[in-house]
């Protein structure tokens, strides 16, 4: 069983690493075409050259720091406030938040923002995205954070308090550092969700808000192309390093 | 209760603002009528929910139910043999754990793009098999239903494989030992003991997977050729190129209805997530 | 080396960009490869200008983004048929002939076209017909639209993801109008296209230039732009001459006609640069350019003495008049009718 189980392992991580290294290694193609034919870097410096694709990255990466921020801090907040007093509408309204489909949230804020424009002189826009992003993070934010304080003791905090510390202090003193692992975990995935998002981004974007994720899934759509391949390298790339970098950070 | 109180608001306010408000008006122009090129009027209808009662939009949702299913049943066959693997490796846990998440953490895009370049007929599964002799013409792998629940499979099987490892590792290895002892072979150790003390890793993995597949949107898109449609596909039509804003948000309300009806019903008691 | 370089650039091509990212900016929303690669930078440093510059697949994909009326675009194209609903939506900004001086470079046909017969909103930009591009190697030459069913085709046959096109071609099949608005009629097309869809691969748009190129696709309903594109990328000199794997042909029921125009939104606050963009998008060396590397058919008369004979002969981009006779222009749908050809499109699509 342990030997079956093990050879099964290796076909499964196969599945789920080898098509990404497929695409790595055809990214290094002097070729369009799915025939290996010689190493090149064009492909790379047309990625480099492109303006409107450095735009976007850089589009990503602000909208993502801003949204976790925002989600992270206000999302553990509200933890620590569930955990205190739980409040069913709250957490119901989260509940729905991630039930909801993407397209479903995507199209009811570009909703709620076409009425909202009606009356104030504004455009879809970074701050649109921001403020959609920070939204749908905020969920994922609150149960990483509220799983860990279901294993906090209760005490601790009390006896902090019989000491002395105001509300705010024991909070500060006591909870938060237990709570700093997973609050750094849910920042990544906040993270995370918000660099990859498509769906939501795209139909709450603005003219100046052309994020990555819209730019890959313009280019995929009309087709394979090289230069889309060496983007997602770097992409993955990028985020494995980003990874890894917290997974070290995280055991100090 | 003032301090939790100032925790609470400022998560309240964004909740109301990109949450509940949307939501309210979705349900209102879910009653509206469509303008005559887009965007909503009056009169006020329920048209748009009793038009959901048709036999095309029936047959999406049926056939984007199979898709979700098939795709959440193959993630469970593929995903707890690996889950077993992991709970098992002893020191190297972690390690393996990571190899799972860290594609789960990549973008969900760029990996449905990497089965667009292996599948379309000069890519590089099809002159692989025809190299070998395999086959002689390439084989259409791409732009239908297979390749859809491929990259849905593909895009979710982490998202299967970490709660049944959650649930795996929690087991109570004395158990397994005790069947095994009272004679039962490994497969009877598996079905009639692992499985069912599973069951909360298996009803979480399965939800975590089945509710995202339903409502995919860019999967079927990239992977199905537009030729099929399915609720997702459906629902993003209505909102950009039909601009009928009133019947894409019946659609979207009953997709959701749909989901919450099955978190219910999938419910643990005792363990809440929130 | 070369990688830490690549990453160096990139951050410091990042830095550059979010550093110039100030500045108003004129926002152009074009289909994709309507331009040549020096088309835009020639204007931002003639006329001082930055321009963000970006591209849509479909009328519908433009119009879901354009219709809020707070956009944020400043210069859009939108197909000829689309001007009138555009206008009647009150999206479309007047257009100022006095900025407006190579307006006679226009070819006499489209001087006064029949959507917009002063230009009182739009310029003609380019133009084509729809018509069925295919493998040589195929054997045999698709010449009508009906050729399209045909069992041989079975799934290297595309079809345009446009519901007005598929429309248009099961309408021909049958001898109607393809602008027909007439329930029954539409029924019967409709009928036709779900008899298609098992020969169908994919519904694709320009995206099925790079699989008839690469042999994927063996016969696709196409725009006369992306067919053009495909052949001149599909082709080898021998002996001189230029080859190619792919044909055209204008089917022989009849076929669409389509041009797409230049116009300003109402909401732009940047008119002016958006005429003067106009204006030399004009200029028959400007649109010359553009012809010659992205293969369209222009409506610019005075830019085909700059274009080089093959391409001024091309009976792809340019058809011989008895063969445009065939065609038929699009007009636009009346509510009901656009309302009739949505359900039935989403039912070909289940």
């Amino acid at each position: 069983m342990r030997r079956g189980l093990a050879v099964y392992a290796v076909f499964a991580y196969a599945f789920l690493h080898v098509p990404l290294l497929i695409l790595a290694v055809f990214s290094f193609n002097s070729s369009r075409f799915a025939v290996w034919q010689g190493f090149s870097l064009q492909w790379y410096r047309a990625v480099a050259a492109d303006g409107n694709l450095i735009e976007a990255s850089v589009n990503s990466l602000v909208i993502a720091i801003a949204a976790t921020i925002a989600a992270t801090v206000l999302g553990t907040l509200a933890a620590y406030g569930l955990w205190k007093r739980s409040s069913a509408w709250l957490s119901g309204s989260m509940y729905l938040s991630l039930v909801t489909p993407e397209i479903v949230t995507g199209a009811s804020l570009l909703a709620l923002f076409q009425w909202v424009f009606r009356f104030a002189h504004l455009r879809l826009g970074m701050h649109t995205v921001i403020l959609a992003h920070a939204g749908f993070s905020l969920a994922y934010v609150v149960v990483v954070v509220l799983a860990r304080l279901r294993s906090f003791d209760r005490t601790l905090e009390e006896a902090a308090l019989d000491l002395g510390a105001t509300e705010f202090g024991a909070f500060y003193r006591v909870t938060l550092p237990y709570l700093t692992p997973a609050i750094a975990a849910a920042a990544m995935l906040a993270f995370t969700v918000s660099i990859d998002d498509y769906v939501i981004t795209s139909l709450v974007a603005g003219v100046d808000s052309q994020t990555l994720p819209m730019v890959i899934y313009a280019m995929a759509r009309r087709g394979v192309n090289p230069a889309l391949n060496a983007i997602s390298t770097l992409v993955v790339f990028g985020l494995g390093l980003l990874i890894m970098l917290s997974e070290r950070l995280r055991r100090t | 209760m003032k301090l939790r109180n100032a925790f609470v608001a400022p998560a309240a306010l964004l909740t109301a603002i990109t949450m509940l408000a949307p939501l309210a008006i979705i349900v209102v122009y879910g009653l509206l009528t469509r303008g005559a090129y887009g965007g909503v009027e009056l009169p006020w209808t329920i048209e748009n929910f009793t038009g959901i009662w048709n036999p095309v939009y029936g047959l999406i949702f049926l056939r984007s139910f199979w898709i979700a299913a098939v795709a959440t049943a193959l993630c469970l066959v593929l995903g707890f043999p690996l889950a077993m693997f992991i709970a098992r490796s002893g020191a190297r846990k972690n390690l393996y754990l990571s190899l799972v998440i860290l594609p789960f953490w990549t973008s969900f895009l760029i990996r449905t793009y990497a089965w667009m370049f292996l599948l379309r007929d000069t890519g590089i599964v099809n002159t692989s098999l025809q190299a070998l002799r395999i086959i002689r013409e390439p084989l259409p792998l791409l732009y239908n239903d297979g390749a859809v629940i491929l990259g849905l499979v593909y895009g979710f099987l982490p998202f299967m494989v970490l709660p049944l490892y959650a649930s795996l590792e929690r087991l109570d290895r004395s158990l397994l030992e005790a069947a095994a002892d009272l004679g039962a072979r490994p497969l009877r150790v598996l079905v009639s003991v692992t499985l069912p003390l599973c069951a909360p890793g298996i009803r979480a993995g399965a939800i975590l997977v089945f509710v995202p597949c339903l409502g995919t949107y860019l999967t079927s898109d990239l992977l199905g050729g537009s030729k099929t449609v399915l609720i997702g596909n459906l629902v993003q039509n209505q909102f950009t190129a039909s601009r009928d804003w009133p019947f894409g948000a019946a659609l979207s309300l009953a997709l959701m209805a749909i989901a919450m009806v099955l978190l219910f019903a999938a419910r643990n008691r005792g363990e809440e997530l929130l | 080396m070369n990688v830490t370089m690549n990453r160096r650039t990139f951050l410091i091509g990042a830095a550059a960009v979010a550093a110039c990212s100030r500045g108003p900016r004129l926002n152009v929303f074009n289909w994709s490869d309507y331009v040549a690669p020096d088309t835009i930078p020639n204007f931002e440093r003639e006329f001082g200008l930055r321009v963000r510059y970006s591209t849509y697949e479909s009328v519908p994909e433009m119009l879901a983004k354009v219709m809020s009326g707070n956009s944020g675009w400043d210069v859009i194209f939108p197909s000829a048929e689309y001007i009138q609903p555009m206008r009647d939506m009150g999206l479309l900004a007047p257009l100022r002939h006095d900025l407006l001086p190579n307006l006679s470079a226009l070819d006499p046909q489209f001087q006064k076209p029949p959507w917009d017969p002063n230009l009182e909103w739009s310029v003609p930009y380019m133009h084509g017909a729809t018509g069925i591009v295919y493998q040589k190697s195929l054997g045999w030459s698709p010449g009508s639209w009906s050729d399209l069913w045909d069992a041989r085709l079975a799934g290297k046959l595309t079809m345009l993801d446009d519901p007005p096109e598929v429309f248009a071609a099961c309408l021909k099949t049958l001898g109607y109008s393809l602008n027909s608005s007439d329930s029954a009629e539409l029924r019967a097309a409709q009928q036709r296209a779900i008899a298609q869809k098992p020969l169908v691969r994919a519904y694709l748009n320009a995206e099925v230039r790079d699989q008839l190129v690469s042999g994927d696709v063996g016969a696709a309903q196409a725009w006369a732009v992306t067919a053009a594109q495909a052949i001149a990328a599909a082709s080898e000199r021998s002996d001189g001459v230029s080859v190619s794997k792919l044909a055209f042909a204008f089917p022989a029921e009849g076929f669409p006609r389509y041009a797409d125009n230049v116009a300003i939104l109402r909401e732009s606050g940047r008119m002016e640069a958006a005429h003067h963009f106009i204006n030399y998008l004009l200029r028959p060396r400007v649109a010359a350019a553009i012809v010659e590397t992205t293969r369209t058919a222009t409506c610019n008369g005075a830019a085909l003495e700059f274009l080089p004979e093959a391409l001024r002969s091309d009976p792809v981009l340019y058809p011989p008049p008895d063969v445009l006779g065939r065609g038929e222009w699009f007009t636009p749908q009346s509510a009901a009718g656009q309302r009739l050809r949505d359900r039935l499109w989403t039912e070909i699509k289940t």
